[in-house]
């Protein structure tokens, strides 16, 4: 194709795609489909990003506070403070002004004390509003769910009008092949699913300006045309291959419930059969009974520490505990405390490995509806997955782990065996059983970060790869149906 | 064979085959026997190339009621490579005799003939050396079918080649030059429309759908 020809047929594309958009423009149902889908769209995102931008500072703010309390308490025995706790607070990544994802139905709040991995739970009374109502509408799921609605409305005509009005014989006389005339729609309509992508724009910029990286904005805003892109061509490939307006408008519909509504909720269920995650009941009690045979790190004489006991009076080269050096009382505490961390670990790393099994047992119902590849990728990218959840209570148990055992030091080191055992005897043992409050100075300013955008597109990726595969699938369809464009 | 300045009738009755020769002329189908040549050349040898030099005018004309009469003609002309002013097409339209009032108004408030003289004016702009009209006189009321006629032969004295199906054996014997009797695919007649020389017992043949050609 010599280079003159390669501009007549782009501007013959063009003409097309621009004739399209003056029906469209001419056309009460796609100006009403459209406006209403930018209402909406606009609308939740003013919605998600003032209440995530609330949430955002009430969490941060909660935050500094609760540290602020842990740290202004006064002289006290440590291991009151190892009770005493901390709370940590999880603060929204920049993107959940677009897609909450686990947000509002995960807590947000966690209890840090010792001897506890305690669950994560709602920070204010308000976050149960979050359940119910409408307040699931997001503009990530207005994305996922609307855009194609508002795409089949707008689009499923395109091939077929021409083919009703008995239009495709004299535009096919003309000179115009079918291919030109399909690819002229196509972009007419790809363009229209940018008209539709600017709302996910201005929420990009705002999470920018809230530190997410641009590679990251880029990526999610590349899936998303990807996912329109998807259901353009397949409005396309319907719009072929069908003769009348109304059996492709009712094949769409169709396509679109059972894309976005059934075969999700269909998946969801399969998923929780084939896959299933113990209850926390179930897993709580089976824990239970390992930590019961670590032995109470409260009390020194338990039998479970007979061998650190003697460990100890030999490192130290002493008869009794009393002689020692450090407080045998804290070490004790700290053994527990390191002992019961790891049982706890293993049965919170199999719950989350169970957890992230299922999610990606999930995700793989990709290859069946381009909505829930989305949704993972979309979450993912996000920062408001399963896995940041995870990554959350890793977080929070690393610092309460740090923080008890700061205390526990705290215990060995700066007070004695002797004032800790007699610190109930009257009102000067007690005094004298408490250790200067300078030693709470165990916690780091607590901030929760989303991962690197490196882990996130590994994690992403294989739902990346799923919803390209849908595109050049539904591509190959369609330059392959471009045949039954005739009269 | 259809010469310039000619206008030729194909008449026959329902499957009789009208509409697929003038397909096979646009290279959409190849006939099943003999050969469909434009300027001595196969169609199906270069089929732009014919299409390039057609003007296809089909029963209703297939505008965009979208557009009004000035948009469309714009819109289809861009389409076809060729390009025309707003003067340009004021002249077509002038010629065709469409009210100037319609003209700003979209397709979808005009009545059937009213399209059938901005497609017309569309050819006449295209100014392509054949038109291919299909029953293009169908649902026109008399007065429309009269004006029509004298565009068409209008268009063949510039020295434009006319092929019209129809089954309006009387609109035909007034505007065509040559009259084909189409018969389950097959030419089985042929006259000379304005020597009176029709035999009516071929034509009443040619619309019978079920008989045979001779």
């Amino acid at each position: 194709m010599t280079t003159l020809s390669s501009i007549k047929l782009i501007k013959k594309i063009w003409l097309i795609a621009a004739n399209e958009w003056q029906y469209w423009l001419r056309s009460h149902l796609s100006l009403g489909a459209t406006g209403i889908f930018l209402v909406l769209i606009l609308t939740t995102s003013f919605l998600t990003t003032a209440h995530m931008d609330s949430e955002n500072h009430l969490r941060s703010h909660q935050q500094s506070e609760a540290e602020e309390t842990f740290l202004s308490q006064p002289d006290r025995h440590p291991h009151r403070m190892v009770h005493y706790g901390h709370y940590l607070f999880r603060t929204p990544a920049p993107l959940a002004i677009f897609d909450p994802g686990l947000d509002p139905v995960t807590g947000q709040a966690i209890f840090l004390e010792g001897h506890h991995q305690n669950s994560v739970m709602f920070a204010e009374s308000t976050a149960s509003a979050d359940l119910g109502g409408l307040s699931w509408l997001n503009p990530a799921l207005v994305y996922q769910l609307f855009a194609p609605l508002v795409l089949l409305l707008v689009g499923h005509s395109s091939v077929v009008r021409e083919r009703e009005a008995a239009g495709l014989l004299p535009l096919l006389a003309l000179g115009i092949s079918p291919h030109t005339l399909v690819f002229g729609k196509a972009l007419a309509l790809l363009l229209f699913s940018l008209l539709l992508l600017i709302p996910l724009l201005i929420s990009s910029t705002m999470a920018f300006m809230s530190g997410e990286s641009s590679m990251t904005l880029l990526l999610l805003f590349l899936n998303y045309a990807i996912y329109i892109a998807i259901w353009v061509v397949l409005t396309l490939l319907v719009s072929i291959a069908f003769t009348k307006r109304s059996t492709v408008l009712a094949a769409m519909t169709g396509l679109w419930f059972s894309f976005s509504l059934v075969l999700p909720s269909i998946a969801v269920s399969i998923t929780a059969d084939t896959v299933p995650v113990a209850g926390k009941i179930e897993t709580d009690l089976a824990m239970l009974s390992s930590l019961r045979k670590l032995g109470d790190g409260h009390n020194a004489n338990d039998p479970a520490f007979q061998q650190l006991r003697a460990d100890v009076l030999k490192k130290y080269n002493v008869e009794r505990i009393e002689d020692l050096p450090v407080n045998f009382r804290g070490i004790v505490a700290m053994e527990g405390e390191q002992k019961l961390t790891k049982v706890l670990n293993e049965f919170a790393n199999l719950r989350m490995a169970a957890e992230l099994s299922q999610t990606e047992h999930l995700a793989d119902y990709g290859w069946l509806t381009p909505m829930l590849a989305i949704t993972v990728i979309s979450r993912t990218l996000a920062g408001t997955d399963l896995a940041h959840y995870h990554r959350f209570q890793r977080e929070a148990e690393a610092v309460r782990l740090a923080f008890v055992q700061g205390l526990n030091r705290a215990h060995i080191e700066t007070l004695s065996y002797e004032d800790d055992i007699n610190r109930n005897k009257n009102e000067d043992a007690w005094q004298r059983a408490r250790v200067d409050a300078a030693n709470w100075q165990v916690l780091d300013a607590f901030q929760f970060n989303t991962a690197s955008l490196t882990e996130r597109i590994n994690s992403a990726s294989p739902s990346i790869r799923i919803l390209l595969a849908w595109l050049i699938a539904l591509l190959g369809l369609l330059l392959w149906s471009c045949k039954r464009v005739m009269p | 064979m259809v010469e310039a300045g000619e206008i030729y009738a194909l008449l026959g009755g329902n499957g009789a085959g009208k509409s697929t020769t003038l397909l096979s002329f646009l290279g959409f189908l190849s006939p099943s026997s003999g050969h469909v040549r434009i300027n001595g050349k196969d169609v199906n040898y270069d089929i732009t190339a014919a299409r390039n030099v057609i003007a296809y005018l089909p029963e209703s004309a297939s505008l965009y009621e979208h557009l009004n009469a000035h948009e469309n003609i714009h819109y289809f002309l861009q389409l076809s490579g060729s390009s025309a002013s707003q003067e340009d097409i004021n002249t077509a339209l002038d010629q065709v005799s469409l009210v100037v009032d319609a003209r700003q108004r979209k397709l979808s408030e005009y009545s059937k003939g009213m399209r059938q003289k901005v497609a017309i004016a569309l050819a006449i702009l295209r100014d392509t050396e054949i038109l291919l009209l299909d029953e293009p006189t169908s649902g026109l009321d008399p007065s429309a079918i009269d004006e029509f006629h004298q565009l068409i032969r209008s268009l063949a004295d510039t020295g434009k080649i006319v092929l019209m199906v129809t089954h309006d054996v009387y609109g035909a014997c007034q505007v065509a030059d040559k009259i084909g009797l189409l018969q389950n695919g097959v030419l089985v007649g042929e006259f000379m429309a304005n020597e009176g020389s029709i035999d009516t017992e071929t034509v009443h043949k040619a619309f019978s759908s079920n008989s045979s050609p001779s």
